[in-house]
């Protein structure tokens, strides 16, 4: 039996000055190594809700029951997880905090993730490419790797060959260093193809909370978050 | 001609410990921190003040650094929790240590001329010996710099400019690391004034008016000409250092030069000033910063 690391208990929230709820009624557990892909459109309220996780808010009513886990969030804009005007190797410097680390080890490391990188280690982030930015912004991410990690539509930048590999780099990387990873996104496909739960958001309430993908499925109702 | 080029060298060794100063606050920490101005005025105020007091001279240039420092212990103090905007802060410490240089002094004007300094008697040998001196207190605060801005604390300061918000959450204190950034920015900037006040043979209140403003126009000249130069990839450091060199020479030499044209000198920093805007302009360009790394 797996153990809840993360429980969602009657949620609500609500920010000053916008009247509706931006959340209301999330009843929700996470347990250990799940990957939840919480699903709906814009304004449904999903990055509010990792937001929630991440301390960024704070519930209005409700609460959330954490153990002391380490979270690490990534998201859509990887500017906000990177330091643009530093090379890749600086970045992975900052990022450790072992100082006896030599490039070599950063360059074995930071190939598995995108192979162009290690050859772009004395290169200034902002100028790499949109797909290599992501690449190595989770690559830092997990470098020390968190208990919990939150991606937010953290592939929506990026043109639908880039943003599967780096799906497909996701799950190998939750997986390998067994990590419980929560995804929002709005992309049907995704939710399908990677995770093992769904979490299906719309209005701000919970729509549909899919546990085994296999047997109670119920795409038209996902689809209607979606949009 | 041999002249004009000694006099411009004499000059940008004195003042280049400064512009190193100034290139550390507004490329590697991303700030315009004018308390600079200030204190070069405090390093070259406080030691002439307890050298006219009888104090020895390594002392007197020891507690003159540290007074540096303490300014930018001050002005990060001002803006600590981002409540008061770095600018502003830098502006209001400024403000501050106008009174705090006088009553430092004194008095307007302190006379070096017959004091024993750190570099009176190698100028009592010979003018080529005094400056050879000053050469290498300028190359050892030079060399330092650059070792302090290559090590694992000159990578944070780095961090701290780019993205404050990330480094804090990687678990480091930046304020701790933006106090020690300014206080080692307003070192150099005491030390420049302090080597200043020696060579010149005084200490006045307005000798750091306009310094900072100057110093930014100067490198940012420097750097103009050397990524017109520079056609392969660069080390950042290196990139920034040597910009500094060859804007602060470039500075001295475009003053002496209009000095010798028989420009009024009234009108000299607005000439400058003219010219510094021309490069300000075009440095807006987002190629030109294609070369560094």
């Amino acid at each position: 039996m797996k153990n809840t690391i993360l429980s969602i208990e009657n949620v609500a929230l609500k920010i000053p000055g916008v009247e509706k709820n931006i959340l209301s009624e999330i009843n929700y557990q996470v347990e250990e190594n799940d990957f939840i892909v919480i699903l709906g459109s814009n304004g449904s309220g999903k990055s509010s809700l990792l937001k929630l996780l991440n301390h960024h808010y704070q519930p209005t009513s409700g609460k959330i029951l954490f153990n002391s886990h380490t979270i690490k969030t990534l998201t859509q804009n990887c500017h906000e997880s990177l330091f643009t005007s530093l090379t890749v190797l600086e970045n992975c410097y900052l990022y450790s905090s072992d100082r006896k680390k030599n490039p070599n080890y950063f360059a074995e490391y930071i190939k598995k993730f995108n192979p162009n990188l290690e050859l772009k280690l004395n290169q200034k982030v902002e100028k790499l490419s949109g797909g290599e930015k992501q690449a190595l912004a989770l690559a830092l991410c997990v470098l020390h790797p968190p208990k919990i990690l939150l991606l937010d539509e953290h592939t929506s930048a990026l043109d639908p060959k880039s943003a599967q590999k780096l799906m497909v780099l996701t799950q190998e990387v939750v997986a390998q260093h067994k990590i419980t990873c929560l995804l929002t996104t709005h992309d049907l496909d995704i939710a399908l193809n990677y995770g093992n739960r769904i979490l299906a958001l719309r209005n701000g309430k919970i729509l549909q909370i899919i546990d085994d993908k296999n047997s109670n499925l119920n795409q038209d109702s996902l689809l209607a978050a979606c949009y | 001609m041999s002249n004009l080029i000694f006099s411009v060298m004499t000059q940008s060794l004195t003042f280049l410990p400064l512009s190193l100063a100034i290139s550390i606050s507004y490329s590697i920490l991303r700030a315009t921190d004018m308390t600079l101005d200030g204190s070069f005025v405090l390093g070259a105020g406080v030691f002439a003040r307890l050298i006219t007091q009888g104090c020895s001279p390594p002392l007197a240039g020891i507690i003159a650094l540290f007074s540096g420092a303490s300014c930018g212990m001050m002005v990060s103090l001002i803006q600590r929790g981002g409540k008061v905007d770095p600018l502003l802060a830098g502006i209001l410490a400024y403000f501050i240590l106008v009174s705090a240089n006088l009553a430092v002094m004194g008095k307007p004007n302190i006379n070096l001329l017959s004091q024993t300094t750190l570099l009176s008697s190698a100028f009592s040998i010979s003018e080529l010996t005094g400056w050879s001196v000053v050469a290498c207190y300028s190359i050892a605060i030079c060399i330092v710099t650059c070792l302090a801005i290559n090590s694992r604390f000159g990578l944070i300061l780095r961090g701290l400019g780019d993205n404050p918000a990330l480094l804090q959450r990687l678990g480091k204190n930046i304020e701790t690391y933006r106090l020690a950034g300014f206080a080692f920015t307003n070192l150099l900037s005491a030390a420049s004034g302090c080597l200043t006040a020696q060579t010149v043979g005084y200490a006045d209140i307005g000798m750091g008016f306009g310094m900072t403003l100057t110093g930014i126009g100067a490198i940012i000249l420097g750097q103009q000409i050397l990524r017109f130069f520079i056609k392969k990839s660069a080390p950042r450091i290196v990139f920034e250092f040597t910009a500094c060199l060859i804007g602060v020479f470039i500075y001295f030499l475009a003053i002496n030069g209009l000095l010798r044209l028989d420009i009024n000198p009234v009108y000299l920093k607005m000439v400058l000033g003219m010219i510094l805007i021309l490069f300000l302009r075009t440095a807006v360009n987002p190629n030109l910063s294609r070369n560094v790394t």
